[in-house]
Order: structure tokens, then C-alpha cells, then sequence
């Protein structure tokens, strides 16, 4: 799917002359001074992130600090909001995604989103899975069925709901549409996973579901993921990344981040002084 | 104090369906007209009696007459109001609040002897041109049913397609997809109970409009055979004929078992209409 986006394209002057759009094999996404602006209101000022391939990141930071603001700048899922300004790069198989020219729908379909609330669309289990195969691509019936089923074992959920799959998505339990949603997204086949705090909207139970689910898919996908929850940071991700008032205060290796932060505001943070 | 205002609307509503309902079924009962004969007889002079005595009193052609008028002008309308909802939720939500929305709502407060003026000024002359006729006929009805009912309809669709939680838009965004895939894939299968509810009420009205139809359509009581010929609906045999035919008289008994007809397609009409309502509820909670 992403060969038309020059997958191992040599670095040429274009690319240079507008950052160093240079990829190496431990960068999977870069984000160089992306900034957000909401009107002249500032929501983001400008930082540079590198995720590696095959991790979990998590942003954390007290509500209203940015971190889902950055999230969804990712595949620019913030230009469906009118008045949203974002700046920088974000540098991709060595394109830059904010470029005038990148096709977004081409993006979004690498760097998939999950989000907060469970949204399966009010169509059938089979339905909400095949949804976006469809929309990209003309399968025949079996070809759908194999990758309905795929991405519903991936999940976990193949087996809960194989007898069922013209039933409607929204009779499953909470944490059976967040995973059908994870499904949906996986079912186009992306690079990177974009989370939006995936649980908590769920039971402890399913939450544990959905935690095991993203050490998993970081075998073979790259995982972002927004939580308030620090203990979930400590017990899912590689690498966490710390939010506060708009602004990414620092990033490291996720047990040296909670262990030696340093920065004062995430030691504040960590040890609950804000919240 | 207040159970009595809502019983005395209970009862006035009662008192009104069973009102209609007694001076209808007098055709049937004291005048000896067999309903089957009523609902499809094709000849309508109740004036005049056939060899054996029974007046001819045949609904059909105006039965058929609405429901032709009410299925065209809600077709006519339905691409252009779900078009013109999705340009004012989906692309232009400025325009559709501070444009669109008003303009709409002095259409739906316009007087339907305006409508019909105009049909009869503009439309009428219009149509003879390009069919030749007289110009009064079905589809001259429908246009004027058409630009009648719209309002109505496109703010149910307006509303309907509004309502679909941003949260399927997002999901649908997320997935790499099109505003236009996402309009047609998730958007319109979500508000489709809201816009079958549009429609169902939609026809309702253009079912029981009389003036603006009866100035139009040429209130010529054959079953309609062209789009171009004189026709005439349930409603505007009413209006025309009610004053001018003595209480209790036969002609006057069968055009009170017209208003029944009317009566009985608008209960239908709403209970439609809450039949959407509940399988819409049941399928989003099953």
C-alpha cells in the first residue's frame, strides 16, 4: 500500500533542502517544530519527536496540555476542524505529511486512529471491519472475509463474536466495540497507531484487554498512545513523553523517565504534586 | 385545572374523528353504497344514478389522483432536499444557518393560495407550453405539492444528518476516507430513519394540501391517464363541491366518506412515522 509513497527514496535536495527528510531504519515517524495553533490562541509550541519502529509511545501530561492535540496532528485528522493551524514537519517514509501536495486520505490509511470513546459505525460487525477495505479497495467476498477475520483474531474478538457478525456493532460491550474499532483500523493495514486514551471509557477488565493488545501490535506496528494514566504509561510503553501547558517537556526511555526525570515539572508531575 | 385543558384536547380530537367518521360511513350505511363500489369505481357524479338506481359514486379516480400527486412531488423533492442538506451540514454550515435556514422557513411560511397563484401564473402556462393541453393536470399538482413540502422535508433531513454523532464522521476520517465516502457510507445510513421520517411526513402533508392543488390541477374527477391531463385529488373535490351540496344529501354523504379516506391516510401517515421511530430506537439499542 505504500509504494506509491517511495518507501526507500534516496535523499534528494528537495527533501533536504526542507529539513532533513533523510530516514534512517530506527525512525518510523519524526516530528520536527510541529506546532498547533487554534485561531491565534498557541495550543502547541513547536517540538521535535522521533517514534522508533515497533514501539509503544505514551504522552502523558495533565488535561488540556496538548498531548491529544499532537496525536491528532499526526495523520491530520486536525483539519477537519476548522481554524486549526498546524506548523513544523511531520516526516513519514521520508515525505513530509504537512507538505503542500501529500494526500491525507493516503496518511490516515497508514497512521490510523483510535479513539476515546468506542465509535463503531451503527452497521454490523462484518460491515464496520470491512468498512474501510472497501472504501480503498474492490475486494471480491472472500477476500473481505479473510481480512474481516484476521483482523478480528488480532483483536481477540473473532472468537466472541464469529457466530454473530451481521449483528449490529453497537450490541457489543464497551470493550468489544474498542476493540472492534482497533480491528476496523488494523483491517487498512497501517503502519502506525495513533490511541487517544483507548480506555478509559472501559472497564478494568476490557482496559486490560486493550493494554495487552498494544505490547502486541507493537511487534509489528508503531504505537502512540494518549493516557491520563501514568500506571498504564509505566506498564505498556517504551518511551513516554511528558505534556504540559502546550509544550513537550521531555522524552525518554520510559523506566528512566518515571525513574530519573529530568525535568522538575515531571518530577512534580510523577510525584502527583499537579495533576 | 391543567388535566382538564389536556382532556379537553383529548376529547375535541376524539369528537372530531368520530365526527368525520359517522357523516362518512353514512354513505355506506344509510345510503346503501357498498364500500367496494366507493373505493373503485371509476365514475364520480353522484348527482346522477345508474340503471339500477345507485348514484355513481366511484373514489377511485381521486384516490389515485393524491396518491400520485403526493408519490411525484415527494420524489421530485427527496434528491434535492438530501443534496441540499448535505451541502449545508456537511460542507457550508455557515451558509446553512444564516442562509439556507431562514430562507427555508419563509418558504414553509408562505400561504398555500400563494403557491397555488403562482402555480396557476407561472407553472400552468409553462407546462401547456411544452405538453400542449391546457396546462392543469398532475404535474403541474406536483410541482406546486413539490415546493410545498420541501421545507418541511429538508429540515427533517437537515436535522437528521445533524444528528449523527461526529464521532462515526471521525471514525470514518480516521479510516483514510473521503468526505464524500463518509458522507455516503456512514452519514446517510445513520439519519436513515430520520430521513424516512422526513419523507413519511413529507407525503403527509402533500397528501391533505387542498387549495394550492385545487387551483392547479383542473379538478377534472377521471382516473389520470397522462401527467398533462386535468385531474383531481381527494382534497380538492372536497373544496370544491362542500359548499355547494345541502347537508344530509347523498353528494354531501360521499364527499364526508372522502374526508374520511383523508382522515384514515393521515392516522396511517403518523403511525408510520412512529413505526420508524421504534425500529430506529430497537436498532440502535439492540
Amino acid at each position: 500500500m505504500m509504494a506509491e509513497m517511495t518507501v526507500e527514496r534516496p535523499v534528494d535536495a528537495a527533501t533536504t533542502a526542507a529539513g532533513d527528510g533523510r530516514r534512517t531504519t530506527d525512525e518510523a515517524l519524526r516530528c520536527e517544530g510541529l506546532s498547533v495553533a487554534y485561531g491565534e490562541k498557541q495550543a502547541l509550541a513547536p517540538c521535535d519527536m522521533t517514534f522508533a519502529p515497533s514501539t509503544v509511545t505514551a504522552l502523558i501530561g495533565p488535561s488540556g496540555c496538548g498531548k491529544s492535540t499532537f496525536l491528532r496532528c499526526l495523520n491530520l485528522m486536525n483539519r477537519e476542524i476548522a481554524n486549526c493551524h498546524v506548523g513544523g514537519h511531520i516526516w513519514f517514509h521520508g515525505q513530509d505529511a504537512l507538505a503542500p501536495g501529500c494526500d491525507v486520505y493516503d496518511l490516515r490509511r497508514c497512521i490510523g486512529m483510535v479513539f476515546q470513546q468506542p465509535n463503531p459505525f451503527p452497521l454490523s460487525i462484518y460491515d464496520n471491519v470491512a468498512y474501510g477495505p472497501r472504501r480503498h479497495r474492490r475486494l471480491s467476498r472472500a477476500q473481505l472475509d479473510e481480512i474481516v477475520e484476521r483482523s478480528l483474531r488480532r483483536v481477540g474478538l473473532f472468537d466472541e463474536v464469529k457466530d454473530e457478525l451481521k449483528k449490529s456493532g453497537l450490541a457489543l460491550s464497551g470493550g468489544q466495540q474498542q476493540r472492534l474499532c482497533i480491528a476496523r483500523t488494523l483491517a487498512v493495514d497501517p503502519e502506525v497507531l495513533l490511541m487517544d486514551e483507548p480506555t478509559s471509557a472501559l472497564d478494568p477488565i476490557s482496559t486490560k484487554m486493550v493494554e495487552g493488545l498494544m505490547r502486541d501490535l507493537a511487534r509489528d506496528h508503531t504505537v502512540i498512545v494518549v493516557t491520563h494514566n501514568m500506571q498504564q504509561a509505566e506498564r505498556v510503553s517504551n518511551r513516554t513523553a511528558f505534556f504540559y501547558l502546550g509544550e513537550l517537556v521531555e522524552v525518554g526511555p520510559t523506566k528512566e523517565l518515571f525513574s530519573h526525570p529530568r525535568e522538575r515539572r515531571t518530577q512534580d508531575y510523577l510525584s502527583g504534586r499537579f495533576s | 385545572m391543567t388535566g382538564v385543558c389536556a382532556a379537553f384536547v383529548v376529547a375535541l380530537v376524539l369528537s372530531l374523528i368520530v365526527l368525520v367518521a359517522s357523516h362518512g360511513l353514512a354513505t355506506f350505511t344509510v345510503d346503501g353504497v357498498s364500500f367496494a363500489s366507493f373505493v373503485t369505481g371509476t365514475v364520480w357524479n353522484p348527482h346522477a344514478s345508474d340503471a339500477s338506481g345507485a348514484p355513481y359514486m366511484g373514489a377511485l379516480p381521486m384516490i389515485c389522483g393524491s396518491f400520485v400527486v403526493t408519490v411525484l412531488s415527494c420524489a421530485m423533492v427527496l434528491p434535492i432536499a438530501i443534496g441540499c442538506a448535505i451541502f449545508v451540514v456537511e460542507i457550508a454550515p455557515r451558509f446553512g444557518e444564516r442562509v439556507f435556514r431562514p430562507i427555508t422557513e419563509m418558504l414553509a411560511g408562505i400561504p398555500s393560495v400563494v403557491f397555488g397563484l403562482i402555480g396557476l401564473t407561472v407553472l400552468v402556462p409553462v407546462v401547456r407550453g411544452f405538453a400542449g393541453g391546457t396546462g392543469f393536470g398532475i404535474l403541474s399538482g406536483s410541482l406546486v405539492l413539490a415546493c410545498m413540502v420541501f421545507p418541511t422535508v429538508v429540515a427533517l433531513i437537515n436535522d437528521a444528518i445533524a444528528a449523527v454523532p461526529r464521532s462515526y464522521r471521525e471514525g470514518s476520517y480516521g479510516l483514510g476516507c473521503t468526505r464524500w465516502q463518509t458522507v455516503l457510507h456512514v452519514v446517510l445510513p445513520s439519519a436513515m430513519p430520520g430521513i424516512m421520517t422526513a419523507i413519511v411526513l413529507g407525503m403527509a402533508r402533500a397528501f391533505g394540501e387542498a387549495l394550492a392543488v385545487q387551483m392547479v390541477i383542473g379538478n377534472a374527477a377521471q382516473m389520470p391517464t397522462s401527467l398533462f391531463t386535468p385531474a383531481a385529488t381527494l382534497t380538492s373535490v372536497l373544496t370544491t363541491s362542500m359548499g355547494n351540496e345541502a347537508m344530509g344529501t347523498v353528494y354531501n354523504d360521499a364527499l364526508w366518506s372522502l374526508a374520511l379516506i383523508l382522515l384514515v391516510m393521515s392516522l396511517v401517515f403518523i403511525l408510520i412515522v412512529r413505526l420508524i421511530g421504534r425500529a430506529g430506537k430497537v436498532r440502535g439499542n439492540a
